[in-house]
């Protein structure tokens, strides 16, 4: 047993073993590391932002841009100022302005993002040869087959979201096929994350028996 | 005006962000990137509300005492911490809290935030598996497939899975074979038969099944994700796209007004 003399593995040990206590009950010492968690957190995303997005962008941009490219800063830091007017009932209403920009962004870049990052392109890669030809017969069935399970798939998916017409006769039987593609996509992305938080812990457990204590 | 304005300032950023994307020239080209950058700027301002929200509602806790008045003190005094911490690092040292040598990173960022961070979504792993011991249970064609699909990918992806899944998907045929035998032997006549159909193939895909986990159960892992998967989650996507292009649309138009309630 070699166990680390770090004061700050063992403020990181803490607040690890804090946060695991909760799989015996809630306790004070979670409720402390989870309040921890999210004050640091809100304090480490307020830095964040100023150092990656309005430093760089607005103040830099004030101080380092020169013409149009400097003034036309003034724009973003008033729809940011009447952002903070929510603070100020009689004038609060002016805070709608910036709301109003940014759900306006939200949209046009909704139209424009959806189509060319996903619309167009998943489409585009579902219209598949529903034949291929193979380097042998068994490759050419299973890459076709590859191709057909693809575009049935596909659209008997988008077929059980349709939901403008009732969901009788072949309508209910290709959304019926839409729900068994539809449950091994949910339980195949089930067992990814799933594989995803085994392997966190795996590193937390790694980190208390290795780091902290040094057993491992 | 107090609705007019917004629903105009609205209108303008999202049809001008529309006719940039088919006038890609200028003064339009540059117009993405910059409404970006506006967005990014203020969407930074933004935050501030949701903080005064969160101290506020735990400063008042503590003021009044409420129960769990203790973990909000927590709360507080991390949130300054961490503030003047990050924001002192820049201030005295002249250096970003983000850079390598920075004290906030190499020790705020490794020893308090990455231990909570990573516990708490370790702890999902818990959670997770009791939701799936409540929504995997056999009970029908549809949740016997998610429990395939999802066994198949956790047991593919991993060295370890891939060497016991053989015996696992061997030992459930097994169970099979002996429910099918038990309940026929409950039954008579056509039922028994196919009973008894059912406990004979369960025993005779014993070998098969052990033979194809054994030597391909991380293709059929990387099959189930690439094509099965793909697909559903193909048509699940392009219907979120047409939803959220029609909600866009609705929101530009100034049909949806809900924000600015």
């Amino acid at each position: 047993m070699n166990i680390s003399f770090n004061p700050w593995v063992w403020v990181a040990a803490f607040l690890t073993l804090s946060m695991m206590s909760f799989l015996y009950k809630d306790n004070i010492f979670y409720k402390i590391g989870e309040h921890i968690y999210v004050g640091s957190s809100a304090a480490f995303m307020l830095i964040y932002l100023w150092y990656f997005d309005v430093k760089p962008k607005l103040v830099d941009g004030f101080m380092y841009n020169t013409g149009i490219n400097k003034w036309i800063l003034i724009i973003p830091a008033l729809l940011s100022l009447f952002m903070l007017m929510r603070f100020i009932r009689p004038v609060a209403w002016i805070s709608r302005w910036a709301i109003a920009f940014t759900v306006g962004m939200g949209s046009g870049l909704g139209i424009t993002g959806l189509l060319q990052g996903f619309l167009v392109p998943q489409i585009k890669a579902t219209f598949l040869p529903l034949y291929v030809h193979g380097s042998n017969t068994l490759m050419s069935i299973y890459l076709s087959l590859n191709n057909i399970l693809m575009v049935i798939g596909t659209l008997s998916a988008i077929v059980y979201f349709y939901f403008s017409k009732e969901h009788t006769g072949p309508v209910k039987k290709i959304s019926q096929v839409g729900i068994t593609f539809i449950m091994v996509a949910f339980g195949a992305s089930f067992g990814y994350t799933v594989m995803a938080r085994i392997s966190l812990l795996i590193g937390r457990v790694y980190f208390l028996l290795h780091n902290w204590l040094g057993l491992v | 005006m107090k609705r007019e304005i917004p629903l105009f300032i609205t209108f303008i950023t999202g049809v001008l962000l529309v006719i940039a994307l088919f006038v890609p020239h200028k003064p339009f080209g540059q117009l993405q990137q910059t409404f970006n950058d506006w967005l990014i700027i203020v969407g930074g301002f933004t935050m501030i509300l949701g903080l005064d929200s969160l101290l506020l509602h735990n400063w008042e806790k503590i003021k009044r005492k409420k129960e769990g008045w203790i973990s909000s003190a927590f709360l507080i005094a991390s949130f300054f911490i961490t503030l003047f911490w990050g924001f002192g690092e820049g201030a005295i040292a002249h250096r970003s809290p983000f850079d390598p040598s920075a004290t906030f990173l190499r020790y705020f960022y490794t020893y308090v935030f990455v231990p909570l961070q990573a516990t708490m979504f370790s702890l999902l792993a818990f959670f997770i598996a009791s939701a799936a011991y409540r929504a995997f249970r056999a009970k029908d064609g549809n949740s016997t497939l998610l429990l395939s699909a999802a066994a198949l990918v956790m047991l593919g992806r991993v060295p370890a899975g891939q060497e016991v899944a053989p015996w696992i998907f061997a030992f459930v045929l097994l169970l099979l074979a002996y429910y099918f035998f038990k309940e026929g032997s409950k039954t008579t006549g056509t039922q028994k038969t196919l009973y008894l159909i059912g406990a004979l193939v369960s025993i005779l895909l014993i070998y098969p099944v052990f033979y194809i986990l054994l030597h391909y159960l991380n293709g059929i892992a990387d099959w189930i994700m690439n094509i099965p998967q793909m697909a559903a989650k193909r048509g699940i996507w392009i219907g979120i796209s047409l939803g959220g292009i029609a909600m866009s649309l609705r929101i530009i138009l100034g049909v949806e007004k809900t924000y600015l309630q």
